[in-house]
């Protein structure tokens, strides 16, 4: 019985700073097939991945790979057993030819210590024969598709003889064309007794590709099956413990007038013909996937990129917005995505963080006072709720929630008419998650104007009056919050529908129901 | 087991504070073990005269390193100092010669070397060069055009009174001293107390994240060489008046070398967003004082070189551990 099992993890738990993450968890994978492993953000996945791929230790509990008990301690010896983790973000080098990037850190020499270049050409060409696919192998990886650069790491496992699989969301930067090539990848490596696990949160690509799955929830083990025997709606409910709620958070309410309106903005190469309105109270959304655009189009709107054609106005004036401090002075705010790169200084501490939009409201004759600065935080302390000791620590010691306030309050302290947060929820934990939704939807209710950015759409769902879907740089749909469902979102995010004529002929229509 | 916790919780709070006042104030601490072991080793060395001596011959070179100290704060670098200081030397006492003015030749140095400096601004914030490229081509062009000026000799000043601003004294103190002294509160107001200072180690930290919370990063830049330029003319001033000449070939060589090690000394980093005038005012003296005591100690002039990089390792490697 146990010979069937390629990997065994048992009772495995794992804490980080004595708060558990993972409570007598088992996997049990067998050889050849394509096993899902399913679970929320923070159900402990990754952690329990990163066990497997020798980057965490386990506090308790075994790991067996073909029936021996093993002891995995360092990513290294991870892969020795045969186990490759294929990551989220994809760890090719671009400016390296494919069978460089193949053989990198295991190049073939000769006795002179000469590399044996076609010898490895011939082998990479090998390998990607038997995913089916023709590359030249001396074809720099930078000109490759996304799929094609998660094959070459594929390819990459096999070369190093790995039996076993681990792949981390690999379908969330690719189009839809890219995703049924990656999966006739993946049922070939079944055929030759590959097995994959695979992490995921698209449910119908879980049902197209894998054999059976196991659900974690809150670090705890809760069903292994088969995805033939079961259906999608119970494995959701068991990722989330309860029937999904569909409540929306927003509540309706009437709106004032326009203040930004968006004509024709285009940017050569990133998105054209966006036209779009909002309105004092109201929250509009955006959503689509990788490479609609949407990113593009805020920072431009923001002066971060220079438009190509279109106009925008604020509270009926036309402005120009050539610097993030021209859509300052108009009343535009930003809470970018990529908190990390775009949003925190991190050597700063948490006040000067806070006031670095606003500083003139702290200044008397040239300097800088800063009793005032700290009262200014602690008002939005409690406001936001930040939760912190010391303000004056820099603000990479706060966690990720925290830190997504302090940039909040930063806006907030500006005044802007129009706030715009792209991906705001980006690696915050789900309490801290509503919290800023709480938020975002008591700013729209005191009359501000909301924009936000993600690419999910359940959130958008919820706290979004008005939705547009973006698709290849333009809007496919302009959808009313509450008649919006996840399916349709879908199928204009991925362009397999779009309207007729633009998206502002629906806009209107829709205006005009209200 | 309550009150074990308490204890250890206590530690690792008193731990913490150790480590914080280390990283913040090391090169304090390591000012005072210098200058503790200098005053053991070397009798002389507590002398209110070399005190004062020491102080003297940092006084350029610590000018300097106040506006390196801006520069890689924000996370930049400026190669061209010590050529700049030469250029301006040379362009002010031409200036002095031709109107017999002191003030017009001191004003000339600043216009000069912010003008410099606002050139290496405009290459960097505009022009997009790195800035270890942009402050070479002017270390080089700037030598070139002083070598040109003075026809690669040195000029020496014609008007009297001009040599009295770096040696007179004011309450035994000599005016150097005191002009660097000046500038490292005017330079540590401008960047703890002002808006300037805030945006310069924002954009050193994060340059894309202070761009996007509305800050003009290119004027700010422009500002950070321009003031430099500045300083780097003021310290123009005090080493051409010192002995009422200036060497086309010879002045402020290095001068650049010395600048960045007393601000990486004093604990600001490579790739900006961190550091302390401060810091760079201790590191001044460190090196003052190393150089003082090697003199001191007759150490061979061809070993000082090699002490001073020395130091510089050592400190670079104890700051890592942070």
């Amino acid at each position: 019985m146990s010979n069937d099992w390629i990997v065994e993890m048992k009772d495995i738990e794992k804490s980080f700073n004595r708060i558990p993450v993972l409570k007598k968890v088992t996997l049990q994978v067998k050889k050849g097939e394509i096993h899902a492993l399913l679970g929320e953000n923070g159900a402990g996945k990754s952690t329990l991945m990163n066990i497997l791929g020798g980057v965490h230790l386990a506090d308790k509990g075994f790991i067996m790979v073909d029936g021996e008990k093993v002891a995995i301690t360092t990513p290294k010896e991870s892969q020795q057993l045969g186990i490759s983790f294929i990551h989220q973000e994809l760890n090719v080098v671009g400016d390296l030819r494919i069978y460089e990037n193949m053989f990198l850190g295991s190049e073939l020499r000769n006795k002179l210590g000469i590399l044996k270049v076609e010898e490895m050409c011939r082998q990479t060409k090998d390998i990607l024969a038997k995913l089916g696919v023709r590359l030249d192998p001396k074809e720099y990886v930078r000109n490759l598709d996304t799929s094609y650069k998660q094959l070459i790491e594929i390819a990459r496992a096999l070369l190093h003889r790995s039996r076993i699989i681990i792949m981390d969301e690999p379908t969330t930067a690719l189009a839809e064309h890219e995703v049924e090539r990656l999966f006739s990848f993946m049922t070939k490596l079944r055929e030759t007794g590959v097995s994959i696990i695979y992490i995921s949160h698209k449910l119908k690509e879980i049902k197209a590709i894998c054999d059976r799955y196991t659900v974690l929830r809150d670090g705890e083990w809760v069903a292994t099956g088969s995805l033939k025997e079961t259906e999608l709606d119970q494995i959701t409910n068991m990722m989330v413990g309860r029937s999904v709620s569909e409540e929306r958070f927003v509540q309706e309410h009437s709106f004032g007038d326009t203040i930004l309106e968006v004509k024709d903005l285009g940017c050569e190469g990133e998105f054209r013909d966006i036209n779009f309105v909002v309105r004092r109270g109201e929250i509009v959304g955006f959503t689509g996937l990788a490479g609609d655009g949407r990113t593009e189009l805020i920072e431009t709107l923001f002066g971060y990129r220079r438009k190509s054609t279109g106009e925008i106005k604020v509270n009926g004036k036309q402005v120009k917005i050539n610097h993030p401090k021209h859509a300052l002075k108009a009343g535009l705010g930003l809470v970018p995505k990529d908190r990390k790169e775009n949003a925190i200084i991190k050597d700063l501490n948490v006040i000067h963080n806070l006031t670095l939009s606003s500083m003139s409201h702290f200044e008397q004759a040239g300097f800088i006072q800063e009793k005032r600065e700290k009262s200014r935080f602690s008002y939005y302390r409690d406001k936001l709720n930040i939760k912190l000791h010391d303000p004056t620590v820099t603000i990479d010691k706060l966690s990720g929630g925290n830190q997504q306030k302090v940039v909040i309050a930063k806006w907030l302290e500006v005044g802007p008419d129009v706030l715009i947060f792209d991906n705001p929820t980006q690696g915050i934990d789900v309490g801290a998650k509503r919290e800023v939704y709480q938020h975002i939807i008591d700013l729209a209710a005191e009359g501000k104007a909301i924009i936000i950015l993600s690419s999910e759409a359940p959130e958008i769902m919820k706290v979004c009056h008005y939705i547009h879907v973006m698709y290849q740089g333009e809007i496919t749909a302009s959808i009313n919050g509450d008649k919006a469902t996840e399916d349709l979102i879908m199928r204009y995010a991925t362009g397999s529908k779009r309207e007729g004529g633009k998206g502002g002929k629906y806009r209107n229509a829709a205006t005009a129901k209200e | 087991m309550q009150p074990q916790q308490k204890n250890r919780q206590e530690r690792s709070i008193l731990k913490d504070k150790l480590s914080w006042l280390w990283s913040e104030y090391s090169v304090i601490i390591a000012f005072l073990i210098i200058f503790i072991a200098a005053s053991f080793m070397s009798p002389r060395f507590l002398d209110i005269n070399n005190q004062m001596n020491i102080l003297m011959q940092v006084s350029i070179i610590g000018i300097i390193a106040l506006g390196m100290t801006v520069v890689m704060l924000s996370g930049g670098i400026d190669l061209s100092v010590g050529s700049v200081l030469a250029l301006v030397g040379v362009i002010a006492v031409i200036a002095l010669n031709a109107t017999g003015s002191i003030i017009a030749a001191v004003l000339t140095a600043f216009i000069v070397g912010s003008f410099a400096g606002l050139l290496n601004g405009l290459m960097v914030a505009k022009g997009r060069i790195a800035s270890f490229i942009a402050t070479l081509g002017m270390m080089a062009a700037a030598r070139s055009i002083a070598l040109y000026i003075a026809n690669g000799g040195s000029i020496s000043g014609e008007v009297s009174g001009f040599s009295a601003i770096a040696n007179s004294e004011f309450l035994m103190i000599d005016y150097p001293i005191i002009i660097f002294i000046i500038m490292t509160v005017f330079v540590y107001l401008l960047m703890h107390k002002t808006r300037f200072g805030r945006y310069v180690y924002a954009i050193g930290s994060n340059e894309k994240a202070a761009m996007l919370s509305g800050i003009r990063v290119d004027r700010v830049k422009i500002g950070v060489y321009s003031l430099t330029g500045l300083l780097v003319s003021v310290a123009a001033t005090i080493e051409t008046s010192r002995l009422n000449s200036i060497s086309s070939s010879s002045s402020g060589v290095s001068y650049e070398l010395d600048a960045i090690a007393a601000v990486i000394i004093g604990g600001t980093r490579m790739t900006g967003g961190r550091g302390k005038i401060i810091g760079t005012f201790f590191g001044v003296l460190i090196l003052g004082i190393l150089n003082n005591m090697m003199n001191l100690m007759n150490v061979s002039p061809h070993l000082q070189g090699f002490v001073k990089g020395l130091i510089i390792i050592v400190a670079v490697v104890f700051q890592k551990r942070e």
